[in-house]
């Protein structure tokens, strides 16, 4: 009795399909829904970068230009990259600013008195802070 | 299952791009809104007195106070937590700042990232 059950293989195939249907569909739907949100998040917080330069200061004593950041935004920033006058600059690395918080930022960069700097700060999701200013 | 797990990735989407999308242009409209003015500077004993007039049409919340004496270079930042009403005008006391006599500019910040700039 017992092994002609066992070898009756007839209705296991539409289950077994159907399972594997199922078991597809949801990882399928899981990598979709776990993709979707790795990217909304990472565009949320590209979107939510707010940086705001409060005060630029050619500093006579250390002959660096000081720059005082405040993220005003809805996201940690990082600052990747500083170019003065289009060209690549050191500054203070790393340079982190939480959510509303402030600090100097020094790039190492001997200026000119009298003459007119562009100075443009990129964090690493890509948002530009940039100003002129002259030095005095 | 599959039409419940699509309403999930419809409702990620709305929330972390549509709804938050919204949130930071309403900051920006505010931010534009936000207008603020020194209109005085003066030293008054032991005491520097700053006159600030909103001017614009939202609360403005000051956060920084910068003196910046142009004869040394020297640029000295202050804390500040001050609201002022649409349309008030605010005098600010600071016994801990002494204006420079030469040349300087004063500067205040709001916490949505404007500026106010005084010449004395």
């Amino acid at each position: 009795m017992s092994r002609t059950f066992l070898n009756n293989n007839r209705g296991v195939t539409p289950v077994l399909s159907s399972l594997l249907l199922t078991v597809v569909a949801v990882a399928a739907m899981a990598i979709a829904t776990t993709a979707t949100y790795v990217i909304t998040n990472n565009l949320r917080d590209t979107m939510s970068e707010r940086v705001i330069i409060e005060d630029v200061w050619f500093n006579n004593q250390t002959r660096t230009i000081d720059i005082y950041i405040r993220n005003i935004g809805k996201t940690a920033i990082q600052v990747k990259a500083v170019y003065v006058n289009y060209t690549s600059q050191n500054f203070t690395k790393p340079f982190n600013l939480e959510i509303g918080q402030h600090k100097w930022l020094s790039i190492y960069e001997v200026w000119t008195p009298g003459s007119l700097y562009h100075i443009n700060i990129v964090t690493t999701r890509g948002t530009h802070i940039e100003e002129y200013n002259t030095a005095p | 299952m599959v039409v419940m797990l699509s309403l999930v990735l419809i409702v990620l989407i709305v929330d972390n791009i549509v709804l938050w999308d919204y949130q930071m242009n309403q900051l920006d409209w505010e931010r534009i809104q936000e207008k603020i003015e020194i209109t005085a500077a003066v030293s008054e004993d032991t005491v520097s007195l700053f006159t600030i007039q909103n001017i614009g049409s939202q609360t403005a919340h000051l956060i920084s106070l910068w003196i910046l004496d142009n004869s040394i270079t020297n640029h000295q930042r202050y804390d500040l937590n001050t609201f002022i009403n649409a349309g008030d005008t605010f005098q600010l006391a600071r016994s801990d700042i002494i204006l420079p006599g030469t040349p300087y500019i004063v500067k205040i910040v709001t916490e949505k990232g404007n500026a106010a700039v005084y010449t004395g």
